[in-house]
């Protein structure tokens, strides 16, 4: 596949997304040329971690489709958080926070993917019960108070700059979006992805089997959740019972902004780094234009609309 | 089409960042508030008071705050302060552990991170200004109670974020009086409403249910303050039960003046913001606190203890009837 | 089959039941929980909730959502209370909350059905763009200390019965005779079940789906005036949460995105039973910290146990089928 023709695949979001980005950029640095430095991209990367990997995780699960969304993100990343600290604090070795954190947000996501496969609830409701459960857990079982004992080699990988770039960035995120994207456009797995997203009874029909993918994304979606909660709890130094608040609502406005459809079956992964890129830019420049903050949800928000009103009407649907 | 809905954004977004900007040089002779969260009365004080001390003081005063009391976008803000080269940045903290992961970076580029309002003890800032020692906050407010409930009563706390360190140090310093001083007090587990009056007012109204020799009840987050106001009144219990909290007087004028709320006990948060930007000044220039300074515009002296950090504006005060006409905060 | 959908089926009589025990649960922990203080108490806090799981039900119905209930009951609710604040008379005033709704609800719609932009997506934008509204409305304080005109008003308790509850009951009542006497029921029901066959049976689709978020917006509006005449104060952070719970109980009433189905009366004991939860367990001593576990379990629960029992059921007909062949 040549790469004009990937190019031609992505969705047409990507160009506005693009645009916007050097209008951004192009503004700041017009009005405040101070702040251009390393230590600014330094900061929107260390920002953007977090963030990534949770819309990663929603991305997948909103493409394949079937009304597919994860409202249960933020929760899982705040009770991964949580169950790692208290089982070291319950005396697990500190080397294994890594594998706590993962397998912990592996299983809230497969109970999703269960809700949602098995039991046949719909996405948005069995994900909202999942919400209410893992971020009331996350509060119920510290009270509120963060969770110290993070293994004291672990913050220097959380908080590490190697030549301006944050280290979890560039180990973790960067990487996962990479083998995201190769597993969704070069492996049948992504194949099948795009497919059921598409059109599921197509899919059923040809033989792929619509509900193992299906929990297989919810499964990785906690996943991610995980490796976002072992971020916070490097780049933090403690597990924040409430670090996922609003995760769920940012992570979806990132993936609709990356070029995502709601509806499944169309979008990429590297429309979502650029979108969440855009958003945590967007962010700083305001703050550094010290603009008072809650211009920022609001513009967010009409920006979001205005993008898919353009991509709305510049797109022929099928 | 796509091409004029882009030169449509564009423009937008660039006329969206059309205000003023900081120089290098204004940069550094900046003192910088973060509060936990903007747009609610306390916090709005605390900036009049800190517009005031920079024009006073001769400094840029910057206020800025998350929309909501989330620890990674309060971050986010103190981080881009400390990029811009900000010479001080005072910081509310929304938990104890918040500035950890700033703290080195701030230290690199020479801006000075201290907290106010609310505190990081072991996060290496370099001072704290407190509105009044949270032992003294939370003894003041069960001391009054009990001077109007008597020492055998029953008491409820209505708090807002389970999160919240300055909160639950408060809480912490109640019990320890009750224990201490009043040990035929009960005072109940503190339950958590978040940030809104309808929560804090569902949950004071089913205290009050499940304990109807409920005495008093206390708002410990000042967005608490109104729903639990609400309740006492809403359940006919002005009288019977005592609201109060850490309410600013505007807020807590109706319920006052009604009589569902006894009392309230706060400080003077506008002296707070204008004792944090003089504070940052001093930082930014170097200048070691005294145990007693007297600070220019303040008209009492303020102390300052070497061994903890703390510089503290003064006692908690309390607003009755009497006195919570006089002021509009 | 409509009948089936507007009656008193599986899921209300779930629902119904798990209030019964719940009810007998609480009232055997603790004294002060049957008492018609807190039973009045209950109804009270679910005020606000039943208006917005109203619109809410509409919506889901017909495969469509709004995740700004909450900031478009928030901003209605500065209206109303800037209103107060300015003097006017408390009726007027009063409704001026369904009418700024409405205009929100016209955005609204303007927005999802004529941007043709997903429900989820455009209303997740306009939460975005209200939140910073009602910010800049207030002109970043709050709105405290509110005449209690309105209070006295909408507080009043005519013939012994709380006004709050004669408004839900009205309402409701509306829109129940909207879904079952005229053509707009069947409309949105279809619209739920696919938009390509409604529209091919000549469904006025887009109409529909104007007015049902316009209807919502009004909706939002009367909970702003309620909101405010309760707490008599509007707070930046207005809001937040709701959106959330108005899906979760419209979900537990038996309101289904797919398959057009549609239970007002499952939303309103859905609200109230989650109301009645979330007071019963601080009544029985459980931290509040613990009402999102419950509230989410239930909704699982509930939704978990109606698959299985019709799964079980399922297999037992399989059963005799086979025995009988």
């Amino acid at each position: 596949m040549s790469l004009l023709s990937f190019a031609a695949k992505q969705p047409p979001a990507l160009p506005i997304l693009v645009g916007l980005w050097i209008v951004v950029v192009i503004g700041l640095a017009a009005l405040n040329p101070s702040a251009f430095s390393l230590f600014t991209v330094t900061t929107v990367l260390q920002f953007s971690t977090l963030l990534a990997l949770v819309a990663l995780g929603q991305t997948l699960v909103v493409l394949c489709g079937g009304a597919g969304i994860d409202l249960s993100v933020g929760g899982a990343t705040s009770l991964s958080a949580v169950m790692a600290m208290l089982c070291v604090k319950g005396g697990l070795p500190g080397a294994f926070v890594l594998l706590a954190c993962l397998l912990c947000g592996a299983i809230l996501g497969l109970i999703n993917g269960i809700l949602v496969t098995r039991l046949r609830i719909l996405p948005l409701i069995a994900t909202l019960g999942t919400f209410y459960i893992y971020s009331g857990l996350a509060l119920s079982l510290t009270g509120g108070a963060a969770q110290s004992g993070v293994p004291l080699w672990l913050v220097p990988w959380g908080r590490g700059v190697i030549h301006g770039l944050p280290l979890p960035f560039l180990t973790l995120a960067l990487p996962a979006y990479l083998v995201a994207g190769l597993l969704l456009g070069w492996s049948s797995w992504g194949r099948w992805i795009f497919a059921l997203g598409y059109n599921e009874r197509s899919a059923r029909l040809v033989g792929i089997p619509v509900d193992r993918v299906r929990l297989i994304a919810y499964a990785l979606s906690g996943l991610l959740a995980g490796t976002a909660a072992l971020v916070s709890l490097a780049w933090l130094g403690s597990g924040r019972p409430n670090i996922g608040d609003n995760l769920e609502l940012t992570s979806l406005t990132g993936a609709m902004l990356g070029g995502v459809s709601i509806f499944g079956g169309r979008g990429s992964v590297a429309g979502v780094m650029a979108a969440v890129l855009l958003l945590v830019t967007f962010q700083t420049a305001l703050l550094q234009l010290n603009i008072n903050t809650i211009w920022q949800v609001g513009l967010i928000g009409a920006l979001l609309i205005a993008v898919l009103l353009a991509d709305r009407f510049s797109t022929r649907r099928r | 089409m796509l091409k004029m809905a882009r030169s449509i954004l564009a423009g937008g977004a660039v006329l969206a960042l059309a205000t003023a900007s900081a120089s290098a040089q204004d940069a550094h002779n900046s003192v910088a508030f973060v509060p936990q969260i903007v747009g609610i009365p306390y916090f709005n004080a605390m900036q009049e008071g800190g517009n005031k001390a920079g024009a006073a003081l001769g400094v840029k005063f910057i206020y800025s705050g998350p929309t909501d009391t989330n620890p990674v976008d309060q971050l986010q803000i103190v981080q881009n302060l400390i990029n811009q080269g900000v010479g001080a940045v005072a910081v509310s903290v929304l938990d104890a552990s918040s500035l950890a992961p700033v703290v080195q970076a701030a230290k690199a580029k020479g801006v000075k991170l201290f907290t106010s309002d609310s505190d990081a003890p072991k996060s290496g800032r370099a001072v704290y200004v407190a509105q009044a020692t949270d032992e003294g906050l939370g003894y003041t407010i069960v001391d009054e109670l009990v001077k109007r409930v008597g020492d055998d009563a029953k008491i409820g706390i209505v708090s807002g974020e389970a999160t919240a360190s300055n909160l639950n140090a408060w809480i912490g310093f109640m019990q320890q009086r009750a224990k201490e001083k009043y040990p035929k007090l009960k005072l109940l587990a503190p339950q958590f409403a978040g940030g809104t009056a309808e929560r804090a007012a569902q949950i004071a109204s089913d205290m009050m249910t499940a304990n109807p020799d409920l005495k008093a009840v206390i708002a410990v987050a000042s967005t608490t303050c109104p729903g639990v106001g609400q309740a006492i009144e809403t359940a006919g219990k002005v009288g019977k039960v005592i609201g109060t909290g850490y309410c600013s007087p505007n807020t807590a004028r109706s319920y006052i003046k009604s009589g569902s709320f006894g009392f309230s006990v706060l400080w003077d948060p506008s002296a707070l913001g204008y004792l944090t930007v003089w504070a940052g000044k001093q930082l930014i220039d170097g200048k070691p606190f005294a145990a007693s300074n007297t600070v220019p515009g303040m008209d009492h002296p303020v102390s300052y203890d070497d061994k903890t950090g703390v510089l503290l504006l003064g006692e908690p005060a309390v607003f009755t009837k009497d006195n919570v006409d006089k002021f509009n905060f | 089959m409509r009948s089936a959908l507007f009656g008193f089926g599986a899921r209300e009589t779930t629902l119904l039941a798990a209030c019964i025990v719940a009810f007998a649960v609480f009232a055997l922990a603790s004294p002060y929980f049957a008492t018609t203080d807190n039973l009045l108490t209950i109804l009270r806090n679910s005020n606000e909730l039943l208006f917005l799981s109203l619109g809410m039900t509409l919506l889901l119905a017909m495969a469509d959502v709004d995740v700004s209930v909450g900031v478009t009951m928030g901003l209605a609710a500065i209206a109303v209370g800037q209103a107060l604040q300015g003097g006017w008379p408390p009726l007027l005033a009063g409704l001026l909350g369904p009418i700024a709704g409405a205009a929100l609800g016209l955005v609204t719609a303007s927005v999802v059905v004529l941007g043709r932009i997903p429900a989820i997506v455009g209303t997740l934008g306009l939460f975005g763009v209200y939140r910073a509204a009602i910010f800049l409305a207030l002109g970043g304080s709050w709105l405290s200390g509110i005449p209690d005109g309105l209070t006295r008003v909408l507080g009043a308790r005519p013939l012994g019965v709380p006004v709050a509850i004669i408004v839900v009951l009205i309402a409701y009542g509306c829109v129940w005779v909207l879904l079952r006497r005229t053509p707009f029921g069947p409309h949105l029901l279809a619209i739920g079940g696919s938009e390509e066959r409604a529209r091919l049976s000549g469904v006025a689709v887009k109409r529909t789906r104007f007015a049902t978020f316009v209807v919502n917006g009004i909706l939002c509006g009367v909970a702003a005036s309620f909101y405010v005449a309760t707490y008599r104060n509007v707070a930046t952070t207005i809001g937040g949460a709701l959106a959330l719970e108005a899906i979760a109980a419209t979900a537990l009433g038996g309101t289904s995105i797919t398959g057009g189905r549609c239970s007002l009366l499952g939303t309103a004991i859905g609200v109230v039973l989650l109301r009645l939860l979330q007071n019963g367990l601080l009544l029985m001593g459980v931290p509040s910290l613990w009402q999102s576990v419950v509230t989410g379990g239930l909704l699982l629960g509930v939704l978990a146990f109606e698959v299985l029992s019709e799964r079980v059921a399922l297999a037992r007909l399989n059963i005799w089928a086979r025995a009988a062949s």
